[in-house]
């Protein structure tokens, strides 16, 4: 009849790791950690780096856990954009070329129709799952590459070969159709 | 002060999807922020592209993280959690900090809203919640943990247990003692060293709660908790 922690909503888990409850502490990182170790590692590549990132990234959230605001978002959510600045940090600092246009396939592809992301993700980013995947190529890679990697239009212009306005375009008209979807997410069930 | 706030929304509209991803540098950056200060429309646009982001970045791939990650981490920020307990005091302080900072922040309580890691959205029940808790006593009027019961919607209840680490081990059963008298059980968990903590719906009106137990597995009351009368 009991909930045991690791069942508790994320809320409840949060405010238990922002306040310093041990058990609840660690259902929070067991909950997250392949999430946020995700998102450190498909953004910085080096498992070392990744692992440390990911680390600051709870230590971050731990610090701010009383700030968050369920009204802004998922727990889920607001942990993953954590690891994503700190990990874009990391490489804005390393490296001009974060991400090889040669591995963005693979990842766009892991993004939108392996079987693990339909079973994991959640629900109301199915529309915008399937936006990523009917964007035209060149769109697909440009907002991945300024969406996750951080990279600027004139990054990805220099990566990809092509005028700055072309880039510039390219992210502003796939993130347009991966918005639409969102809104249609956020008025319809999916 | 006059250039910068020439941008028409048509061209910031260009700019929007970067300042929204945070990849928009210098001068640019300054005009967009100048006029996104003046521009209720373009700022709802720029929000709904923020959270676009968001949601792509949930797409991105979990990732098993190395050996001892959970420990490290855990580590990292002083809990001892796996190595061993805290001390007791500042459990129970932890504890209570839970209760308060889980109605503070507006999070509904300890409300079950949906499935785990399910998006979260705002309680309109919170304003009218509140708390409330007791003291676990033992016959020595020892405390040995407390009690919350959460006046929301779900109600709830959650409790933690921090009685002396050779007293128990093993299940351990709680009851709720209702205003005309009758005992409901309402679940059993598991103590680990004398410690344990644990939540579940509450299937009394909170309001009509009386008093709490704390029995073990053969019956033996191992500490009660009397509550005042309901806000």
């Amino acid at each position: 009849m009991g909930i045991p922690a690791d069942r508790l909503p994320d809320e409840t888990l949060l405010a238990g790791f922002g306040a310093g409850d041990a058990d609840l502490s660690l259902a929070f990182v067991r909950r997250f950690q392949r999430v946020v170790f995700g998102v450190a590692l498909t953004v910085i590549g080096d498992p070392t780096t990744a692992e440390d990132v990911a680390q600051q990234a709870f230590e971050r959230a731990w610090r701010h856990a009383q700030v968050y605001d369920s009204r802004r978002g998922s727990v889920r959510a607001w942990l993953t954009t954590i690891a994503h600045n700190l990990a874009v940090d990391v490489i804005r600092v390393r490296t001009s070329a974060p991400v090889d246009p040669q591995d963005l396939p693979a990842l766009l592809t892991a993004m939108t129709d392996t079987p693990e992301r339909f079973a994991v993700a959640h629900d109301n980013a199915a529309g915008v799952r399937r936006a990523l995947a009917a964007l035209p190529a060149g769109q697909a890679r440009a907002v991945a590459m300024a969406g996750i990697y951080g990279m600027t239009a004139r990054q990805i212009a220099e990566v990809e070969g092509v005028p700055l306005g072309t880039a510039k375009t390219r992210i502003r008209d796939g993130m347009e159709k991966l918005r639409s979807a969102y809104l249609r997410e956020d008025v319809g069930d999916e | 002060m006059s250039e910068l706030n020439e941008m028409s929304c048509e061209e910031f509209a260009d700019l929007a999807a970067e300042l929204a991803l945070g990849v928009l540098t210098g001068r640019e950056r300054a005009r967009a922020i100048t006029h996104l200060d003046q521009c209720d429309t373009c700022r709802e646009h720029v929000r709904q592209l923020s959270l676009t982001g968001e949601e792509m970045l949930g797409l991105l791939p979990s990732r098993e993280p190395p050996a001892g990650f959970e420990t490290r981490v855990m580590g990292r920020l002083g809990h001892p959690a796996i190595a061993r307990r805290p001390k007791r005091t500042r459990r129970m302080l932890a504890t209570a900090a839970v209760a308060l900072a889980a109605v503070a922040c507006g999070l509904g309580g300890w409300g079950l809203r949906g499935a785990i890691s399910a998006p979260s959205a705002g309680n309109p029940h919170t304003a009218q919640a509140s708390v409330r808790t007791a003291a676990l006593l033992t016959a020595g009027h020892q405390t040995d943990g407390r009690i919350f019961l959460y006046n929301g919607s779900p109600q709830w209840l959650y409790m933690a247990v921090d009685m002396d680490a050779d007293m128990s081990n093993g299940m351990v059963i709680c009851q709720l003692e209702a205003s005309d008298g009758h005992i409901i059980t309402v679940g059993s968990f598991h103590l680990d060293g004398g410690y344990g903590s644990w939540g579940s719906p509450d299937p009394l009106a909170a309001g009509d709660v009386t008093g709490a137990r704390l029995i073990s597995l053969n019956g033996t009351v191992l500490a009660t908790a009397s509550f005042t009368a309901a806000k």
